[in-house]
């Protein structure tokens, strides 16, 4: 069977906002409403890190790093277990999706998700340009929404739009069930953490931190499993590590090119790059 | 939103929800409906999520402010209104970039900045300008594009007639990447009028520049797909996760990732010294001093590359004692040239001619008489003044550690392949053009020029189409060329000429861009007329008299160079025919051409000018370009630097013997120098703080500022102080503090910020006016620019902050609006 997750490499991730802002984009979220938002692990305020600025010279004890954060699709997800009219419900797929017609607005699913990942329409949404933007209908006053990993990009063979719009290539969506994916082997390779993992929800989003994956870089809007060759730049050499060649550095990113570092490549003379 | 029988989906299912929702707070409904989910929950495809995938029209184009992205993207279209943009990958995909503003075109394109008609400034007429009409209260009235055109090629031929067409300068800025600059340029040679020299930026490019020949502005780098072959980055004084590399995060990661050691040399703990290995706090200003150091190190621990220096730089020539000149090979041979220099070589002690990349035997280091002229290496000079700067000597002046100092340069000078990614912040203090020199060498020492995995810049070259002269006509007797740190005393002072007039296009730098801000405004209000060009109603476009709508760039053909980016010419197709009367820069000035008698040199249409200029350069073809949205140029070396060097000896200068000096302090060799940032600066007690205003992912200088959905990320300006500064002033975490110093203020809210070291705040740039509850960032900025540099400092600035009065207006921040200022509605839209 299918079952879809995420991988987000926080080492990756460079708090860039593109994966928050494409979501709003493709989804026609309300202005006021975040269905992906990149917290900022460290200060108590978005771009701060925690620790205090040294005294000494050093380096010291600052540190922050970026958590994006959006419904995790959790394999036993309690907001489908409270929903009282089956309005939020788990796909054949995996993904956990809010049937908006059946949404009744009394927002169990809300206090029930620990992730905070749910926003609830207050008031008639507003969209900027008013007409609404991307790919899917705005939803009514009066309902939940939230991440639906782009199911109606899933459903076309296309990435969430997160995905394909991350310039750090921080962010891998595939099918955790097929040992083949990247997603399934970097969780394999890489020490992954789910947020919350004592609450028993078991999200399907994971995150790497503490040593940095090679990404995957998106030459295309298709998913991994709709492509020939995962890099089309890759000269056909493995791009995600195996488990066999794991801890050799160097044979995982067949994106690199080998060059010796001495060498006096033979390329044309340096022109005047950009005074004009 | 039907079914294929036309019964509305939606009602349908409203119906059967509300049929399930009757059960509601029943007792055993939860666990009923639970256990019932699975089985009779709706499909994968019927899930009520109405989809328009496939639905849209895909459009290519590009996305091109002046940003280091340049990124081709593809506009989605339904229902002729724009959806969304994604990127899409140039002919060489792995260029595949875009970042959280070119994505959010979808809201620029319509926003209500937007301006519509051509206007004019009611009270302001040829004959009687009534220059304190301007500012921010000046209104405008609607006009036609004919009339807009007659009166400033009227106004330009008579100030021409009574004061020479060097009275009217044709100012150009960077803002947009497309030709309309060329054809600008060719009118103003034409018509002779007074044409702008850069002075924003220069600084450590021209410092560079005397060192190995190259550079203006950055210099060039080894272009992105080349970064990840970097063993050492130590990148100074940028923020390049956050700026200018940020489409292209994903190779100095892979650099990383692949075991290459990441430095980071800030005052701030940014989000790219997040993720280095190495953070080393610098303070303001004394960049060279730590360079200084690093240079220390090498010489200490012998890890300079002798090969490098004796095949491509200067450091074995010999430096007369005498006259400190350089021993020319013409002195010591019969045959030699004054351009040439002299080393020994080793042993023999043979006086040699250095010929360009060329290796031998050569002495690096000691003290030589060669006919009788008693003579030291260049390298021996070198070594000697850098004696002085011991990283132990150094680390209280610089806040560095010193065992970090030389960890880092170690990495540098031992771990293979790698370089210095320097931005432009550098060059934002007075004397920045001392750091560009100092870099070069240091990376002469460690021999990283040349090799794959070298870096120079924080941004690689790109491409840009090469017009070949088109914008200089041969029979044109073009104007003088003004810096733009000289338009106030022109405008206002008539030195060194008298401007009257000023025709302004892609640029916001009047009321945004240039420091100083309150005298550009006095030295507009000494012009006769002041027209402007622009997409949106910036605060330059409010003191302009006459203004020239120009359409957002999807509605805008256009070839784009890719200056400081990706090695691609792109296309940008228009996405849509532009909205109400906004038209191409190129509608004005060819209307204005032929008004002012110049219109057979300009092509009739765009996309005449496009194929002419298109067709001027070799690597580019026309119908590739168009057809495929972008070609990749072939001449543009991936790696840089591999030729001899465009210096008189063919080689890096270890030593100038033809040094600029200023202040009283030659650059021979790099000898640190200091403006505000000088610890005995005199208004240092009164002004304690710097000011920087950093480059931020919300913003390209002033561009973007309009965005909704980044605004609801980030709304406001905001002052980042250390807590410790903040609190010795009384400041609280997110109160509003008045930042001043003697040239002006600005009211914006504190943000606790450990991440800022002490004694340094900031505010990232770009804010317009209508952002702050008063002032604005460059009401505190100066202009004074260094002889040698040349290049506004505006980093150098020192302010002080106390609480924000208590009466200060504060509304537009607290009315319950995400978005923030945005508030304020724009008052030349033009309806």
């Amino acid at each position: 069977m299918t079952n879809y997750g995420l991988v987000i490499d926080q080492e990756r991730c460079i708090g860039c906002q593109a994966c928050a802002v494409s979501c709003k984009q493709e989804n026609n979220v309300p202005m006021g409403q975040f269905w992906n938002r990149v917290l900022t692990e460290g200060g108590d305020k978005i771009d701060t890190p925690s620790g205090g600025y040294p005294e000494d010279g050093g380096s010291g004890s600052l540190d922050m790093e970026y958590q994006p954060t959006a419904c995790q699709h959790c394999e036993n997800a309690p907001c489908v277990k409270v929903c009282p009219v089956n309005a939020t419900y788990t796909r054949d797929d995996g993904i956990v999706e809010i049937d908006y017609d059946k949404c009744i607005g009394c927002r169990y699913c809300m206090a029930a998700c620990p992730y905070n990942a749910r926003v609830f329409n207050w008031d008639e949404p507003e969209q900027m340009p008013e007409e609404g933007t991307g790919d899917v209908a705005a939803r009514p006053q009066g309902v939940v929404e939230k991440c639906t990993f782009c199911s109606h990009r899933v459903d076309e063979g296309l990435d969430p739009a997160c995905v394909v719009n991350c310039p750090a290539d921080a962010r891998i969506f595939g099918d955790l069930d097929d040992e083949g994916s990247t997603v399934s082997k970097y969780i394999n390779e890489y020490e992954t953490d789910q947020l919350l993992e004592d609450r028993g929800t078991d999200p399907k989003t994971h995150y790497i931190s503490g040593e940095m994956s090679p990404g995957r870089p998106q030459t295309s809007d298709k998913m991994e499993s709709e492509l020939d060759d995962v890099s089309p730049w890759s000269d056909g050499t493995e791009d995600v590590p195996s488990e066999a060649g794991g801890s050799d550095s160097s044979g995982s990113g067949g994106s690199h090119h080998s060059i010796e570092g001495d060498a006096d490549p033979h390329v044309p003379a340096v022109g005047s790059g950009g005074d004009d | 939103m039907t079914d294929d029988d036309g019964v509305y989906r939606r009602d349908v299912l409203k119906a059967s929800g509300a049929a399930a929702a009757l059960g509601l707070g029943g007792g055993e409904f939860f666990q009923t409906l639970v256990e019932s989910g699975d089985g009779t929950g709706p499909s994968n495809r019927d899930s009520g999520i109405e989809s328009y995938v496939g639905q849209n029209e895909v459009i290519q184009t590009v996305c091109s402010p002046n940003c280091r992205g340049k990124c081709p993207i593809d506009v989605h279209v339904r229902d002729g209104q724009v959806k969304k943009v994604e990127p899409h990958p140039p002919e060489d995909e792995q260029y595949k970039r875009a970042c959280v503003l070119g994505l959010s075109h979808t809201q620029r394109v319509y926003d209500p900045t937007r301006l519509k008609y051509p206007m004019k400034r009611t009270d302001w007429s040829p004959d009687e300008p009534n220059p304190d009409g301007r500012g921010p209260d000046a209104a405008f009235e609607r006009v036609s594009w004919d009339e807009a055109l007659d009166l400033v090629a009227d106004k330009m031929q008579s100030l021409k007639a009574d004061f020479g067409p060097e009275s009217v300068l044709f100012h150009v800025g960077f803002g947009n990447y497309g030709q309309s600059g060329t054809a600008f340029s060719r009118l103003a040679s034409l018509f002779g009028s007074t044409q702008p020299a850069s002075t924003i930026d220069t600084n450590v490019g021209r410092g560079f520049n005397r060192v190995t020949g190259t550079g203006f502005y950055l210099p060039s780098t080894n272009e992105a797909e080349d970064w990840e072959n970097a063993n050492t980055i130590i990148v100074w004084g940028s923020d390049l996760f956050s700026s200018q590399f940020q489409m292209d995060a994903s190779e100095v990661l892979d650099a990383v990732e692949n075991g290459a050691k990441l430095v980071v040399v800030d005052p701030v703990y940014t989000t790219t010294a997040s993720k280095a290995d190495l953070w080393l706090p610098v303070k303001p200003g004394k960049d060279v001093h730590l360079a200084l150091a690093m240079m220390h190190t090498v010489f200490e621990d012998g890890t300079y590359d002798e090969q490098f220096l004796r095949q491509r730089t200067t450091g074995p020539a010999l430096v007369r004692k005498d006259t400190g000149d350089l021993l020319k090979s013409s002195t010591v041979f019969d045959d030699g040239s004054d351009d040439q220099v002299v080393a020994v070589e080793q042993g023999s002690n043979t006086a040699v001619e250095l010929e360009p990349e060329t290796d031998g035997p050569y002495a690096l280091f000691g003290e030589f008489t060669v006919d009788g002229i008693e003579c030291e290496t260049a390298l021996t000079r070198l070594r000697d003044h850098v004696a002085d700067y011991a990283p132990s000597e150094v680390a209280e002046q610089t806040g560095v550690d010193a065992e970090n100092i030389r960890t880092a340069v170690r990495w540098l000078a031992t771990r293979g392949p790698g370089g210095i990614a320097p931005s432009y912040a550098l060059g934002r203090y007075k004397h920045g053009h001392i750091f560009g020199q100092t870099y070069a060498m240091l990376m002469g020492l460690t021999g990283d020029y040349g090799r794959h995995g070298n870096i120079h810049a924080h941004h690689s070259g790109g491409a840009t189409l090469s017009t070949g002269g088109w914008s200089t006509p041969e029979d044109a007797d073009p104007g003088p060329s003004v810096r733009f740190s000289d338009y106030p005393d022109a405008m206002i002072d008539g030195d060194p000429h008298k401007v009257r007039a000023v025709y302004s296009i892609e640029s916001n730098m009047m009321g945004n861009q240039f420091p100083d801000r309150q005298r550009f405004r006095e030295a507009i209000k000494s012009l006769e007329m002041f027209v402007v060009a622009d997409m949106h109603h910036t605060d330059t476009v409010q003191h302009a008299d006459i203004i020239f709508p120009v359409p957002h760039w999807f509605e805008q053909e256009d070839i784009v160079s890719s200056w400081g980016s990706h090695p691609h010419i792109s296309y940008r197709h228009k996405v849509q025919e532009p909205m109400w009367e906004a038209r191409d820069d190129y509608y004005a000035i060819r209307g204005l051409a032929e008004r002012l008698g110049f219109g057979d040199y300009f092509p009739e249409t765009k996309r005449e000018l496009l194929r002419e200029l298109a067709s001027r350069d070799d690597a580019i073809d026309f119908e590739t370009l168009s057809e495929q949205g972008t070609q990749k140029k072939q001449n543009i070396p991936i790696v840089k630097f591999t030729d001899a060097f465009p210096t008189d000896t063919g080689r890096i200068k270890m030593y100038d013997d033809d040094a600029p000096s200023e202040e009283g302090v030659t650059f021979d060799l790099p000898r640190p120098l200091e403006d505000r940032t000088a610890d005995d600066y005199e208004k240092a007690d009164e002004y304690p703080l710097m000011f920087m205003q950093k480059h931020s992912r919300f913003r390209i200088h002033s561009q973007y500022e309009m965005l909704n959905w980044v605004r609801e990320v980030n709304p406001e300006p905001q002052l980042d102080i250390h807590p410790s500064d903040a609190k010795a002033r009384g400041i609280e975490d997110g109160e509003y503090v008045r930042v001043y110093n003697d040239r002006g203020e600005m009211i914006v809210k504190a943000k606790y910020n450990e991440a800022f070291q002490p004694g340094l705040v900031n505010t990232d740039q770009g804010w317009w006016s209508r952002d702050y509850i008063a002032g604005h960032h460059n009401d505190l900025t100066h202009n004074e620019v260094s002889e040698v540099g040349q290049t506004m400092a505006f980093y150098d600035v020192r302010v002080e902050v106390e609480p924000a009065p208590d009466d200060v207006d504060t509304d537009k921040y607290e009315a319950d609006n995400p978005r923030g200022a945005g508030a304020d509605a724009p008052r030349a839209g033009g309806d």
